[in-house]
């Protein structure tokens, strides 16, 4: 995972290599993607996320998460990297049903993090192995309890931030979050890679 | 009594024979498989080789750069994985690949042709050529002209394949050659199951002794094939992807001979086989000389048409197809230009259209421009090869870029006047400086109709 990339992760065209001062002395990674397949994301207006939603964006999600291409976890951590690196909050990437992430060989939302070299930890536990895509919206709304605190974990009186990869009713991170504060954190957020 | 053993589903064999395969992927229910693999009937192997050096089990591709190590949660260690092969489903440290060893499938040897169409004597010798080398396990270069008529010119091979009991295949780099290729082969060998393989293909049911595939889809094939023939050998990607090249070796048993069938045979291709197995037709079938392609300046086309305005003599050419009512190819050498063109096209006339590779309605939109719905269409290269249109006519914006290259430009020119009732046409190649690529494709026409027509 931390070979240096020659060739667009997506687009498979020779990658122009960048040297420069500043990427010497600061923490700034090498790219991993060329320019005009960079272009095709497009960046949110909102706070709370690093994308919109489009046509690039569902192409990317294929890869990394139904192709199984990890290599994609390095595509956004230099933006992950700068929105992250102040970050106060304890940050707690949304976990995979243990069964889902043997399935799938890795879990993506640790995977864009550890690229991004964004320490996290872990509390929660998925309880079903049901996917928020496959249910319509009022099942959604109105599904039961995702998530359990792991067994030992311990909940201080601190923030949180919850991370996670799409943002499309909110029910997952409302359900994450719930039980944080029922534990007893402070307080809690949330931060997604994409808005839905 | 009722019989309690497991009976070897039929179907599982035919699918699986000549295949390498991921284990978790394959379309059978998981049971069959473990119940094949515990009679044997499946060699197993790793997904990836680790000595001498990596290697993918599947693709053979060997290049560093295209693997990637990561914690795996399935296998708790290291993995590594082939990007290469990735869209056909991950192949992995901790994959398994499945090679059938188990009962072969059953092949016919009935294989009726039922084509009543006449060779020229151009023709007939070149196809005994090719036939005669396939009789001798020799592998051969059938070099023809765009509209000899290669692929009937393959008929009598095929046939005696099959009938012998062989198992053949025809691999092409492009998609859109195999969409061509697929009904005429159906329609003269009706009794024969024949499987087209290309991204994105439909299940198809049955052992098929003839395969048409896109050579990508040839990694997914170990020793099937007993007689391989590549057609259009020199098209992108093949001619660039080494890994191509060893898929079209893997995919055929040992001992296969390769049959390379082309109008643009690379220089290494002929100087491999010139002297040895070699068949050549420098003439169409309907003895009509090729056209050749004249030369236009069109001089800053480029910014031209970002400025919105499409340069004159284009234009010209343009109105002057439309009033004629013939069919029109206008090839751009990127994409980006084109969508830039295509709304300027679209005022001179409304249903003008274009297509590029990732164009969902690429085969519809090729439908239409033959079916006279479309008057005309702009297309990238892609459209190069394999298309006959009657009575089309083809201009070339920017031939002078590095994407137009000799074998591209023959290709192009070749689209016109395929059809006995529209023998001839118009090629022209729009340029801002004349390459040698442009010399050379002129060159080799010219030099084919001088061949051709002998007295």
């Amino acid at each position: 995972m931390n070979k240096i990339e020659t060739l667009c992760l997506l687009c498979s065209q020779p990658l122009q290599p960048v040297i420069s001062w500043e990427m010497l002395l600061t923490n700034h990674f090498q790219p991993t993607i060329c320019d005009k397949c960079s272009a095709r994301f497009e960046h949110s207006p909102t706070a709370t996320a690093l994308y919109q939603y489009n046509e690039a964006m569902k192409d990317y999600l294929h890869q990394y998460k139904f192709l199984q291409d990890v290599a994609l976890a390095k595509v956004f951590r230099q933006e992950l990297y700068a929105r992250f690196k102040n970050e106060k909050a304890i940050i707690i990437p949304i976990p995979m049903h243990p069964l889902k992430q043997k399935e799938r060989t890795f879990s993506h939302m640790e995977e864009l993090l550890k690229a991004a070299n964004i320490p996290f930890i872990q509390l929660l536990e998925k309880t079903t192995t049901e996917t928020q895509s496959s249910k319509n919206r009022v099942e959604r709304v109105q599904t039961a309890p995702l998530f359990r605190l792991m067994v030992g974990a311990h909940v201080e009186h601190k923030q949180y931030l919850l991370f996670d990869d799409i943002k499309t009713t909110g029910t997952t991170l409302r359900h994450a979050s719930e039980i944080l504060l029922h534990a007893g954190a402070r307080n809690v957020q949330s931060f997604t890679l994409i808005n839905g | 009594m009722k019989y309690k053993g497991w009976l070897l589903p039929l179907a599982l064999r035919d699918f699986h024979e000549g295949r390498i395969w991921l284990k978790e992927y394959s379309p059978f229910s998981k049971e069959d498989i473990e119940k094949a693999i515990h009679h044997k009937y499946f060699h197993i192997i790793e997904g990836i080789q680790k000595v001498p050096h990596l290697k993918c089990s599947r693709c053979h591709n060997i290049d560093p750069q295209q693997f990637t190590t990561f914690e795996c949660s399935k296998c708790q260690q290291q993995c590594i994985y082939c990007r290469h092969c990735l869209n056909m489903g991950r192949v992995s440290s901790c994959t398994q690949l499945m090679i059938w060893t188990g009962p072969p499938a059953i092949r016919t040897k009935k294989h009726p042709l039922e084509w009543a169409g006449q060779f020229t004597m151009l023709q007939q010798q070149a196809a005994n050529e090719l036939l005669e080398s396939v009789k001798a396990n020799r592998s051969h270069l059938l070099h023809a002209v765009c509209g000899a008529g290669k692929t009937e010119l393959l008929f009598p091979t095929v046939h005696y394949a099959l009938e012998q009991g062989l198992r053949v295949c025809i691999a092409t780099p492009r998609t859109d050659v195999i969409l061509e290729l697929f009904p005429r082969f159906q329609k003269v060998f009706p009794q024969t199951i024949i499987h087209a393989l290309y991204g994105g293909s439909p299940k198809q049911e049955g052992y098929a002794q003839l395969v048409l595939a896109t050579t990508h889809q040839l990694y997914r094939f170990e020793r099937a094939f007993d007689v391989m023939i590549v057609d259009e050998a020199d098209a992108f990607p093949y001619t660039f992807d080494e890994t191509l090249q060893r898929a079209v070796q893997k995919a055929k048993t040992e001992n296969a001979p390769i049959s390379f069938v082309t109008a643009t045979p690379s220089q290494k291709l002929l100087t491999e086989y010139q002297n040895k197995s070699y068949s050549f037709i420098p003439k169409r079938y309907h003895d009509r000389p090729l056209p050749v392609p004249r030369f236009d300046a069109l001089w800053s086309y480029e910014k031209s048409l970002k400025r919105g305005k499409i340069p004159q003599k284009l234009k010209q050419w343009t109105e002057n197809r439309l009033t004629r009512k013939e069919p029109f190819l206008l090839f751009f050498p990127k994409v980006e230009l084109m969508k830039i063109a295509t709304p300027l096209f679209q005022l001179l006339d409304a249903s003008i259209m274009a297509v590029h590779a990732e164009d969902p309605d690429r085969k519809e939109k090729v439908l239409k421009l033959r079916h006279e719905e479309v008057p005309g269409l702009l297309t990238t290269t892609i459209l190069e090869r394999g298309i006959t249109i009657k009575n089309v006519q083809v201009a070339v914006i920017g031939a002078e870029s590095t994407i137009f290259t000799s074998s591209a430009l023959i290709q192009i020119a070749g689209r016109v006047g395929r059809n006995a009732n529209f023998a001839d046409g118009d090629v022209v190649f729009f340029h801002h400086g004349i390459t040698t690529e442009m010399d050379d494709a002129r060159t080799k026409i010219l030099n084919y109709n001088k061949k051709g027509f002998l007295q």
